[in-house]
């Protein structure tokens, strides 16, 4: 069976969380390329993964679905998008088996023929009993996935949950654990894996020390918080760039009108696919900061270096291995085209020199701080008591001039004279917006 | 690395939760085993507790990710601060701080009793901040951990613990603000990118589909307005705030300004 794809759940829940509620159901199945039908069956589904994960209902509409996003968002720092990664779909009888036996195996070692015993004991009556081949089979996931261990090397194997992580932590231990998890996984990344142990962690904590609450002290702001949903694809390319393979898959670039396009089966009904059949060598995964995106780089037989939104990739597939040697010349090519990219900008390099002026005497100097803090490999040199100058080599202006612009009157770019015309145009059609005043 | 484990699905979490079992995977495991690598990890833990995590993670594979880059970063000035475990300590136990701190002058004040009530990361400025209810002046509070100088907790009675956090709610609400900004519909074409940029806030998108129209309401403390302001400059002439007086004028300002350090041709 091919690995189910959650391709049209990110594509849904990123437009969920970016233009929260903007759209009515027509609309929104409109962008994503998709039926009305389809649309309603998604939110149906992703509802009731949601409602289990955070315990709160959403509500039916995509409107009120995106409500229940906003108004947690700032008053926790609780993932609202992990659930997710909670959407593997698995069979009744699976999900039951699994849960039970890991139920049994908690702080217990048992053989794979006790614990058959105890499903032909414990299992509902209208779900159909496991032979032992399944219980082995399952054993083998639950060892591979590592969440049980072998308990000792006498056969037959008897297995326990591997707690060895937390087994030997005081109380205080397991907090400071917790804070770590949770900050870490709140400002690296990438993020997912540790918002899954974060949630692991935080049931434990509650469930053991139930009379305080001693995991939600922390804020974190101002957070892209939909960022986690490229996490869906980000391993398999890090495993492909890894493994040096060749990737397959179909893009959507997200300036189209269409996000995403159904798989249609039936030939019958085929109708030509909007997006663009591609095949690539990945090279690297940027996460660009400045908007909370990520892209992929990598080496395309006829275009050479190109580059994709993550977002805009479906049905992402491993290919072959490439020649090791076409994979570290590729490699060397792009680390030294996007060494000077303010972002990914492989463009002409130029020298940008921008004049900063101080807030005036006994201001604290936030202007200077913010440059040295987001100003990347660019220098600073004080100028006069209140100006210095700000200078960096950069694949062209055009990824650099939002920031340059964030800092409104308090600079002036110098060079390149080109930037600067740009500059001063696009202030005065901002002072248009606001001369009524 | 598959993050759409089935074991991470939801019925079994939820059975799992009924059951009190908890479980980590190797996925956790690897992820942490990465982190701990972060220098950070040493302030964090103590020494013992380090070295135990270190052990238990000895044959755990690492995640690996080597093939990623990050671009635009604000540089980290810290993750973990020292000043963390105590003022959490703190919150959760609902007791007060007695703190000084270096005031934005440069001097340090007098020692103050703090009502503590969360510990902010900022992800703009990459560093921590204590929120705090000045309980003499009856204000709230924001502090940089790093320009803290002593935190002494005390205990507090639960009937005043729960008078401050009333109180604290009731400003907090007071501070919350909104703004309405549009996309300038020309710009339509990069819907994407800037709904992207305002991505980090609470807010609200209303489209008009006979005028093709979007319409972002921003949500935030009013201590932020500076925030929502170098985010607007920084999209330029594709958004415009049409509601929220003040920040109208800010930009305006902003505009007139900048175009007066533009008035002299340079050489």
């Amino acid at each position: 069976m091919a690995r189910e794809s959650f391709d049209k759940e990110i594509q849904f829940l990123r437009m969920l969380a970016l233009t929260s509620g903007a759209y009515n159901r027509q609309q929104y199945a409109d962008k994503l390329g998709i039926s009305v039908h389809t649309f309603d069956k998604t939110i149906k589904r992703l509802k009731e993964i949601a409602s289990s994960v955070h315990q709160k209902l959403p509500a039916e509409s995509g409107k009120e679905f995106a409500e229940t996003m906003r108004y947690s968002y700032l008053d926790s720092s609780d993932p609202m998008l992990l659930f997710l990664f909670r959407a593997k779909s698995l069979k009744e009888t699976e999900s039951q088996r699994l849960s039970l036996l890991l139920a049994a195996l908690h702080g217990e070692a048992l053989t794979a023929k006790e614990l058959l015993e105890l499903c032909s004991v414990s299992m509902p009556s209208e779900l159909s009993l496991p032979d032992e081949k399944t219980i082995r089979g399952d054993l083998k996931y639950l060892e591979q996935v590592g969440v049980i261990k072998r308990a000792d090397r006498a056969r037959p194997y008897r297995y326990t949950t591997n707690h060895d992580l937390i087994q030997n932590l005081s109380n205080d231990e397991l907090q400071d654990l917790y804070d770590f998890v949770d900050i870490m996984a709140n400002t690296q990344l990438p993020s997912v894996q540790g918002y899954l142990l974060r949630d692991g962690l935080k049931k434990h904590i509650v469930r053991e020390q139930s009379d305080v609450d001693s995991t939600s002290s922390f804020l974190y702001k101002y957070h892209y918080y939909s960022r986690i949903l490229d996490e869906g694809h980000l391993f398999v390319l890090l495993h492909a760039i890894l493994s040096r393979r060749w990737v397959s898959f179909i893009y959507f670039s997200p300036k189209k009108e269409t996000s995403y396009a159904s798989k249609n089966t039936n030939p019958l009904f085929e109708k030509e696919t909007e997006g663009q059949q591609d095949t690539l060598l990945p090279i690297k995964v940027i996460y660009d900061h400045q908007y909370g995106r990520w892209y992929l780089l990598g080496h395309h037989l006829r275009s050479g270096i190109k580059k994709y939104r993550l977002e805009g990739l479906t049905q992402i597939s491993t290919g072959e291995t490439a020649d090791e040697e076409l994979f570290a010349a590729k490699s060397t090519e792009l680390e030294q085209r996007i060494q000077h990219s303010w972002l990914i900008d492989t463009g002409r390099k130029v020298t940008v020199q921008v004049r900063f002026f101080h807030p005036g005497p006994g201001i604290p100097n936030f202007v200077k701080e913010r440059v040295l803090l987001q100003g990347q490999w660019g220098t600073v040199t004080d100028e006069s008591d209140e100006t210095f100058i700000y200078e960096i080599e950069v694949n062209g202006t055009i990824e650099i001039k939002p920031w340059i612009r964030s800092f409104g009157s308090s600079c002036e770019v110098l060079t390149p004279l080109k930037l600067r015309e740009e500059m001063i145009a696009e202030w005065k059609e901002i002072r248009g917006y606001y001369e009524s005043l | 690395m598959n993050p759409f484990e089935k074991i991470f699905n939801y019925q079994i979490l939820s059975r799992l939760e009924d059951s009190g079992t908890m479980i980590i995977s190797k996925h956790e495991r690897g992820w942490l085993k990465l982190m701990l690598e972060h220098p950070t990890a040493a302030v964090a833990f103590d020494s013992t507790t380090l070295n135990k995590l270190h052990t238990v993670l000895e044959l755990e594979l690492s995640l690996d990710t080597s093939g990623l880059l990050h671009k635009a970063a604000s540089k980290e000035r810290h993750v973990y601060h020292p000043g963390v475990r105590i003022i959490r300590q703190a919150i959760t136990s609902k007791s007060l701080l007695h703190i000084s701190y270096l005031k934005k002058n440069g001097q340090p004040s007098n020692q103050q009793a703090a009502f503590p009530y969360k510990l902010e990361y900022s992800m703009v400025k990459r560093e921590w901040y204590l929120l705090w209810y000045h309980i003499h002046n009856r204000r709230l509070m924001r502090t940089r951990l790093e320009k803290t100088l002593e935190l002494v907790l005390q205990a507090c009675p639960e009937t005043d613990s729960e008078r401050y956090t009333a109180i604290v709610q009731k400003l907090l609400s007071k501070r919350s603000v909104s703004a309405d900004i549009v996309i300038v519909p020309e710009y339509n074409g990069e819907l994407s990118r800037i709904l992207y940029a305002f991505s980090c806030f609470e807010k609200e998108v209303s489209y008009d589909a006979e005028a093709d129209t979007y319409t972002l309401r921003l949500f935030f403390d009013s201590s932020d307005s500076e925030f929502v302001l170098s985010k607007t400059r920084f999209l330029g002439k594709r958004v415009h705030i049409i509601e929220g007086e003040q920040l109208r004028r800010r930009m305006l300002e902003s505009a007139t300004n900048a175009l007066a350090r533009y008035a002299e041709p340079i050489d």
